[in-house]
């Protein structure tokens, strides 16, 4: 299959003054993917979008949406549409006439109709257009945004924090809805969050940004199983940083000597993109095992003390510490069988696959 | 004291001023109210109930005459004060980074008194004023304007002037509470700076635009100054004719007849504008 790339940003960046809000953006968009731009709040993350909506112009750099160049295309001549962060539904219309408006002047009237009905249809509201803008709840508001940026039909959706306003059961029920309608529409849709599972859970690729900069470009799986560095480890998901020395390197392959637990041979990450001696590794907290006894068939083990536990009700975090770290390592365990099997003082091996280190190059 | 509900508490808090209004609004209008009904001849007063004062007022063609004009008036003040007053408004709500000073600048004429600013429209507009003495220095006339003063449009433009002020900032303050994302999206959606403004920009200024009109239209159809320094004959206004009536005429029935019909024209007039206002508004999609 050809993917063809909806959206370029070629060495994009977005100066104020000498603050750079964003710089060295490059990044293709494939049609139909849904891509989200992750990082903490001012990472830069929502100033790209806005400059693909065409909202803000880039100090340098290029966009291309659908093969043209976006240079000097105002936002209300692009085929993007935009549903904001506080979805602003126009007060003084009803829910039809929100839906409508992009509509009106464009399309007989009859059809507009049609549209405006199969697109509340499509969101879950059908039947409401004649309900006030301030009748509505903050999920029907989320609701009527979608559908006033589907009903014109963009070649790309674009989403800014479009979950962060609800409550926590509507949004992940919302992740969801949009993740099927984005799939049955096969529009592409680009979607700005810092909330990682929010990242994870709906997008066939995210972008991690720090400072400005695309950190790492990746689907969930790899971000999460070989993030490029301690950064982007830490952002995605829990992560336990312990530093290591490179004993001896092959093209894959480093043989390691971690903090703890001592050597170890594991596999290069291909993401990291500053190597050397002193390295730091990661490991994410489920992938320890925590026995009473020293665990077999573990090529690295280190005894500690449990000095913290918490119940999350479908796992329980340990908190151990370990000679040779100064920070407690957490550790995550399933909850199988409804028992908390450690309590805080108990002594505890750890052991760890030589799978579950991850190679996150030179720290910072 | 123990307040037994929050109706009580509310009553007691609003008390201060109720009684302040009912003082200073209420008696006086009921007094006016008596007085309609009742006539005088030089200094008596005769407390019989009549409707002798609204017959002559109905039927005098002088009394609808000024009332008609008053109205026309004052309209057309409203109408040239906020077409002028919104471009400001806009201007310090949308595009003034410094907005306090902005403010502050449109407040400055009412540094001075109402009257001394009536007084010097006079200078300007005047035979030997200002503005003749300009034109003729420039050579763009022969000889002095003579419709720029004691008319009607005398009039109007001092009164737009002086009401500037109560026209931009309550649009200013409907502009200031616009989200920007609600312009944002209307861009997103395909409009461009015009179709923005028409559909969004303005529904959403509407009340502050029907407060400005009735803030201005409602004293101006009230106003005597003006139109007793500037209007000369063609521009007096029903106010001055109320004025005659307490004061030279000595006919305190009849001006507080007149008075009430006033009050009757001005909110007839205002509640039709607000109620075809917001229907208007409503209609924009």
């Amino acid at each position: 299959m050809i993917e063809k790339n909806i959206i370029e940003l070629s060495g994009v960046e977005k100066r104020y003054g000498s603050f750079a809000a964003a710089s060295g953006i490059n990044l293709d968009l494939k049609e139909g993917e849904f891509f989200s731009l992750l990082g903490p709040s001012g990472c830069g993350k929502t100033t790209v979008l806005r400059m693909i909506a065409g909202f803000q112009d880039p100090t340098q750099g290029t966009v291309t949406i659908d093969g043209r160049n976006m240079e000097g295309v105002p936002a209300n001549n692009r085929p993007t549409n935009m549903v904001f962060q506080s979805y602003a539904i126009f007060p003084h219309l009803n829910v039809g006439n929100n839906v409508a408006y992009g509509l009106r002047g464009r399309a007989p009237k009859a059809e507009i109709e049609n549209r405006v009905a199969e697109a509340l249809e499509m969101v879950e509201l059908g039947g409401l257009q004649l309900r006030g803008a301030n009748e509505l709840s903050g999920g029907q508001r989320q609701r009527v945004a979608l559908a006033r940026a589907l009903i014109m039909r963009p070649k790309v959706l674009l989403l800014d924090e479009p979950l962060s306003a609800l409550d926590k059961k509507l949004r992940e029920q919302m992740q969801f809805e949009m993740r099927n309608l984005q799939q049955s529409l096969g529009i592409t849709f680009v979607m700005v969050t810092h909330d990682q599972y929010e990242a994870m859970t709906m997008s066939d690729r995210i972008g991690v940004m720090f400072n400005g900069r695309l950190a790492q470009v990746d689907t969930p799986a790899s971000l999460y199983a070989r993030p490029c560095d301690e950064e982007v480890a830490s952002f995605i998901g829990e992560m336990n940083i312990l530093p290591a020395s490179v004993a001896g390197e092959s093209d894959n392959a480093l043989s390691v000597n971690v903090a703890a637990f001592g050597n170890m041979q594991i596999d290069r990450n291909p993401n990291v993109t500053n190597p050397g001696k002193g390295i730091i590794i990661g490991i994410r907290p489920e992938q320890l095992e925590i026995k009473s006894e020293k665990p077999e068939d573990y090529p690295a083990t280190v005894q500690g003390k449990v000095i913290n536990v918490a119940f999350y009700g479908e796992n329980i975090h340990y908190h151990v510490t370990v000679d040779g770290h100064d920070k407690p390592i957490a550790v995550s365990v399933p909850n199988y069988f409804h028992t908390v099997d450690f309590n805080r003082g108990d002594t505890v091996w750890l052991g760890l696959q030589a799978a579950s280190a991850i190679d996150l190059g030179r720290g910072k | 004291m123990i307040l037994r509900s929050d109706a009580a508490k509310g009553y007691s808090l609003s008390a201060p001023a109720t009684i302040y209004v009912g003082f200073l609004v209420a008696a006086p209008l009921a007094i006016l109210i008596a007085y309609s009904f009742w006539t005088q001849t030089y200094v008596t007063l005769d407390k019989s109930l009549t409707l002798k004062n609204y017959r002559e007022a109905l039927t005098d063609p002088l009394v609808q005459h000024l009332m008609l004009r008053s109205i026309w008036i004052a309209g057309a003040v409203t109408i040239v004060t906020v077409a002028l007053a919104y471009p400001i408004a806009y201007f310090i709500a949308m595009k003034a980074h410094k907005k306090t000073i902005w403010l502050l600048l449109i407040t400055i004429p009412f540094w001075s008194s109402y009257l001394l600013r009536v007084f010097a429209w006079k200078l300007i507009l005047g035979f030997n004023g200002v503005m003749n003495s300009a034109l003729l220095g420039l050579g763009l006339i022969n000889e002095p304007l003579s419709f720029l003063l004691y008319n009607e449009f005398a009039v109007v433009l001092t009164l737009a002037h002086a009401w500037a002020p109560f026209a931009i900032l309550p649009i200013y303050v409907s502009l200031q509470k616009i989200d920007p994302s609600l312009l944002e999206a209307a861009t997103d959606l395909g409009n461009n700076a015009f179709q923005r403004f028409m559909r969004v920009t303005l529904p959403l200024t509407i009340p502050g635009i029907i407060a400005a009109c009735l803030i201005i239209f409602i004293p101006t159809v009230g106003d005597y100054v003006t139109p007793a320094l500037v209007g000369g004959s063609d521009g007096k206004m029903i106010a001055n004719l109320i004025q005659v009536q307490f004061g030279a005429a000595n006919n305190w029935p009849l001006g507080a007849t007149l008075s009430l019909m006033a009050m009757l024209s001005v909110g007839f007039v205002a509640i039709v504008f607000v109620i075809t206002g917001n229907r208007l508004g409503r209609r924009i999609r």
